[in-house]
């Protein structure tokens, strides 16, 4: 039974190790900055883990993830500050996945005014 | 995942300001330090750690506080689900976390139905004690994998 114990002991200690490793959320996007420049065809909405927007540019369509919306807001950016149909310039990551058209979103600019929601990350 | 993400439970949740998810989320975390806790030290002696305690005296314990803690996490994640329940079509880890869970509530019961976890008497023979142990050990990997599997959701 000792040695039953230490190996179910040593399953849960190496799984919470794997879970510690993989705690980066921007892991999963590209290294570089990525920017464009689209009609926002879904507003901000300021629920859920992140706050999100979708942008069309030309005919894709993508999936702007911003900050946690708590986060969102305190950048100035609420669920009504830009409207549907509205030019804006989003710089942040893309999703290493190429057939993914999203961007973890650092920066929205709209109406000459900037939003950065991660100024922590220049 | 359409159809939670549809319900009125998802859009209370989403006009509920920009701490909702957070503090669903914390309740979400709540449950599962209730569920896990408790069930680490209920696995561990049925493999045997701490033998001298009696296996009810521990049941009584243990039982009652992971049981309370998986409504509170099963409640919450349902939830979360509704939130953005669309985000997650395609994501491998939900399926694995929800079978993972469901292989560990068929442990719980099937050990709950072993006569060596009813016998109320405090010395347990040899293949009790083996049956006990295999119980134990299933329901800490599967427990273990829902909980990793759920964290690496949103890493996906």
């Amino acid at each position: 039974m000792k040695g039953l114990h230490t190996i179910f002991t040593a399953i849960v200690l190496s799984l919470v190790a794997s879970i510690a490793a993989a705690h980066h959320g921007w892991n999963g996007n590209g290294e570089e900055q990525f920017e464009l420049t689209g009609i926002v065809e879904a507003p901000v909405s300021l629920s859920g883990p992140h706050a999100t927007m979708k942008i069309r540019v030309g005919e894709q369509l993508w999936d702007i993830t911003l900050a946690p919306p708590a986060r969102t807001e305190r950048a100035g950016l609420q669920e009504a500050t830009i409207p549907v149909g509205a030019k804006v310039t989003i710089s942040g990551h893309r999703n290493s996945d190429p057939k993914r058209f999203e961007v973890k979103t650092e920066r929205v600019t709209y109406n000459g005014k900037l939003y950065n929601v991660y100024p922590d990350r220049e | 995942m359409i159809w939670i993400e549809g319900s009125a439970l998802g859009d209370a949740i989403r006009a509920s300001g920009v701490w909702a998810y957070g503090v669903v989320n914390l309740v979400h975390i709540a449950g599962i330090a209730l569920l896990f806790g408790s069930m680490v030290i209920l696995d561990l002696r049925l493999l045997g750690w701490r033998r001298e305690l009696p296996l009810t005296a521990v049941t009584s314990i243990t039982v009652p506080i992971a049981s309370t803690g998986f409504v509170i996490a099963a409640l919450s994640g349902i939830c979360l689900l509704s939130v953005n329940g669309g985000e997650y079509i395609g994501n491998p880890f939900l399926p694995i976390k929800i079978a993972a869970i469901a292989l560990a509530l068929v442990n719980a019961v099937a050990l709950s139905r072993l006569s060596a976890w009813r016998m109320k008497q405090s010395v347990e023979s040899a293949g009790a004690k083996m049956h006990l142990a295999i119980g134990g050990g299933l329901s800490l990997l599967f427990w273990s994998i829902a909980i990793c599997a759920g964290r690496m959701i949103g890493y996906w």
